[in-house]
């Protein structure tokens, strides 16, 4: 019934990234929109740590692509990631917005506008705040949001700024986010 | 900029004021990104505290100078100094030199330079490499207000951080600050370096336009297009370069249902140059 995933993650987010990936299953049946803080002026290299074990595909997307099940979409570096309406990949350089490009919060809250309550999205370890208001905007359009369990972040202010500004779905240590990834049909 | 509690516009608002914009000024935003364009507007209109759409409209109808300054705002500035600094290292190591060199009468264009890092990027290369009066440079732009700052060498200083970092992964001599010059927290560039630079206001539809062009510098802007707008850029870019001319667009555009291979060859990949065939 979920028609996508979005997950947003800064410090202390690349290994659990890392896990979840790993666990998906090739037929993983959603899109996975992943904005991740990164340095600006590395291009390359991220893409491909993401991809040497994860279950499904990760690219770095084109403006205007199609997003498509079972495939992960990485933010290019110094870039915001949209979703449009038609569910294609919008990049901007438009201003940071957190201190961030890509932002979380724009990709989040885009991504609710496009996929409404056929959304789940997750937050993750992080240093600052951004996402929390994303979190809130998916949640206000009907999505399904889980906020890492900031006992287990290496940096707690993304998941606790999420949980201040949202009552969310649920609070999952990285284990539970991958079973219940894992059981989504 | 906050998103927090964003005014939010309808479908129906974001056609008027394209409407209106078009009828009143001759502006035609119908090919621009719908949701680029709606987001623009939306922090414009929050910007400048009106309550609702109607509020903008009836102020902007009347007013040429506010048009002038929603213009501006609506136009993405570039982000930084050498954006992407291998691009700019595979310029100046190769495809400037090796081209300017062996070919009279360099036409450089960008066709839209708004915040002007771009051009003062490429100006900076082109006087380090002793090529600047070997070449023509076109700079045009939707804004006058764009073009006027440009003008003035002002930039803002909150970027001098990133763009003194990027110049350090070009260049191993000299650094940024030897073109620019901080005064009463304020940022100027080195006028000198655009001296011979034409700056042109330029129709949003771009009817007019240089042409037997060298060069062409036009990154990160088509993806604030819709495809409408792309292709006919993408045939006017075209008919711009002379055969054998390149073309520069962002890391990430691609411009799927353009027939690349067909009119250009690819030159690298990585860094999206594309060279024109020759035939």
């Amino acid at each position: 019934m979920y028609k996508a995933l979005v997950i947003g993650g800064s410090a202390g987010s690349f290994q659990v990234i890392t896990r979840i990936l790993n666990s998906l299953p090739k037929n993983f049946p959603l899109p996975v929109l992943l904005s991740l803080h990164r340095l600006k002026h590395v291009r390359s290299g991220f893409v491909e740590a993401l991809s040497i074990k994860s279950g499904i595909e990760v690219i770095e997307p084109f403006d205007k692509d199609s997003i498509k099940p079972g495939k992960a979409y990485l933010a290019p570096s110094n870039y915001h990631m949209y979703v449009e309406l038609n569910k294609k990949i919008a990049l901007s350089t438009e201003e940071p917005v957190n201190h961030s490009r890509p932002s979380i919060d724009l990709t989040f809250e885009t991504a609710a506008q496009a996929y409404r309550d056929k959304l789940i999205g997750i937050i993750l370890s992080g240093a600052n705040r951004d996402g929390a208001y994303g979190l809130k905007k998916l949640k206000q359009l009907g999505g399904l949001a889980i906020v890492q369990d900031p006992n287990e972040c290496q940096v707690k202010t993304m998941t606790e700024a999420s949980l201040k500004l949202t009552t969310v779905d649920h609070i999952f240590t990285t284990q539970q986010i991958i079973n219940f990834l894992q059981g989504l049909k | 900029m906050e998103i927090a509690n964003r005014y939010e516009l309808g479908i129906v608002d974001i056609r008027n004021i394209i409407k209106m914009l078009d009828d009143v000024y001759g502006v035609d935003f119908k090919n621009h990104a719908l949701t680029f364009f709606k987001r623009r507007v939306e922090s414009f209109i929050k910007y400048h505290s009106f309550k609702d759409a109607d509020g903008f409209i009836q102020k902007i109808e009347k007013d040429k100078d506010f048009f002038e300054t929603f213009l501006k705002d609506i136009c993405v500035e570039t982000t930084e100094m050498f954006r992407d600094p291998s691009i700019w290292r595979l310029l100046k190591e190769e495809t400037l030199p090796k081209n300017i060199l062996t070919s009279p009468n360099f036409k450089i264009w960008l066709p839209e330079v708004t915040s002007g890092e771009e051009l003062y990027s490429l100006a900076i290369i082109l006087k380090k490499l002793k090529l600047l009066d070997n070449v023509q440079i076109i700079g045009s732009s939707i804004s006058e207000h764009h073009l006027d700052r440009i003008r003035s060498g002002i930039f803002d200083p909150k970027k001098i951080e990133t763009n003194d970092a990027n110049y350090s992964r070009i260049f191993s001599e000299g650094q940024l600050s030897d073109y620019y010059t901080l005064k009463d927290d304020k940022a100027y560039w080195d006028v000198s370096l655009i001296e011979s630079i034409k700056l042109t206001k330029q129709n949003i539809i771009f009817d007019d336009y240089p042409k037997g062009t060298k060069l062409i510098l036009f990154r990160n802007q088509m993806i604030y297009y819709n495809q409408i707008l792309q292709e006919r850029f993408m045939k006017i870019m075209y008919n711009s370069l002379v055969p054998g001319g390149h073309l520069l667009i962002g890391n990430n555009e691609r411009i799927e249902y353009w027939n690349s291979e067909k009119d250009y060859v690819l030159v690298s990949d990585s860094e999206s140059i594309y060279k024109k065939r020759l035939s």
